[in-house]
């Protein structure tokens, strides 16, 4: 298994974890009463900006302690090698990446407009964008193994 | 994923050039050993620099290392 397969399913995992892990914490904090999700939308604002605080500084310390781990495992320092392939890898999984966040959006809208309740576009944002980041990473894998 | 229509002899090549590994051949040209293990497969086919860069490194014409064939060529017009 090459270096950006291994960093892709690493990816994939902490995206889960993060997010899920997250989205624990925060329905607890609601279920507990310290804010109204139903409701107070300035507060969804506010979760949004944290989350991605934490997931950037989360993802440094999952990466930094996955390329310690492959390198004790493999007895070498691997590194990304940037070239055509992977580049074009990279702008194909990012047009997947694209293509389901809008989905993601398209379907959050249209659950607005049938009457869901307002609260609900902003966990189809998140499911969303998770989704879409787990289709980005499996989308590199898959075209890391299939060709391009 | 189709099989790309553009044959190449890079393998032969390599075998022919006192074994060159697909790791050295990868660090010759400046890129991944995975591009070389696709382009040799068939499952990527390199640009033309790319193209021109093998060859060069095989002090051979690009026609020796990669071969057209149109009759699999399901996509020309």
């Amino acid at each position: 298994m090459s270096y950006e397969e291994k960093e892709n399913i690493v990816n994939i995992f902490s995206s889960l974890f993060i997010s899920i892990g997250y989205a624990i914490i925060i329905y607890q904090k609601h279920l507990q009463g310290q804010f109204d999700l139903t409701t107070d939308f300035s507060t969804w604002g506010i979760i949004f900006l944290i989350f991605m605080g934490v997931s950037i500084v989360a993802r440094i310390i999952i990466y930094i302690i996955f390329h310690i781990i492959n390198t004790i495992a493999t007895g070498k320092e691997e590194k990304e090698v940037s070239d055509e392939r992977g580049k074009l890898i990279k702008l194909k999984a990012t047009r997947n990446t694209y293509y389901a966040f809008s989905a993601g959006i398209m379907l959050a809208i249209i659950a607005l407009a049938i009457g869901m309740p307002v609260y609900g576009i902003f966990i189809a944002f998140i499911v969303s964008s998770v989704i879409s980041e787990l289709i980005d990473n499996g989308s590199q894998i898959y075209y890391n193994r299939k060709g391009v | 994923m189709a099989k790309s229509f553009i044959q190449n002899s890079i393998r032969r090549l390599r075998f022919n050039a006192d074994e060159m590994t697909q790791q050295q051949l990868a660090d010759e040209i400046g890129v991944s050993r995975q591009t070389i293990v696709a382009i040799e497969k068939g499952n990527y086919s390199p640009s033309l620099v790319l193209a021109f860069r093998i060859a060069h490194i095989f002090n051979t014409p690009l026609e020796e290392v990669f071969s057209y064939d149109p009759e699999d060529d399901i996509s020309k017009i």
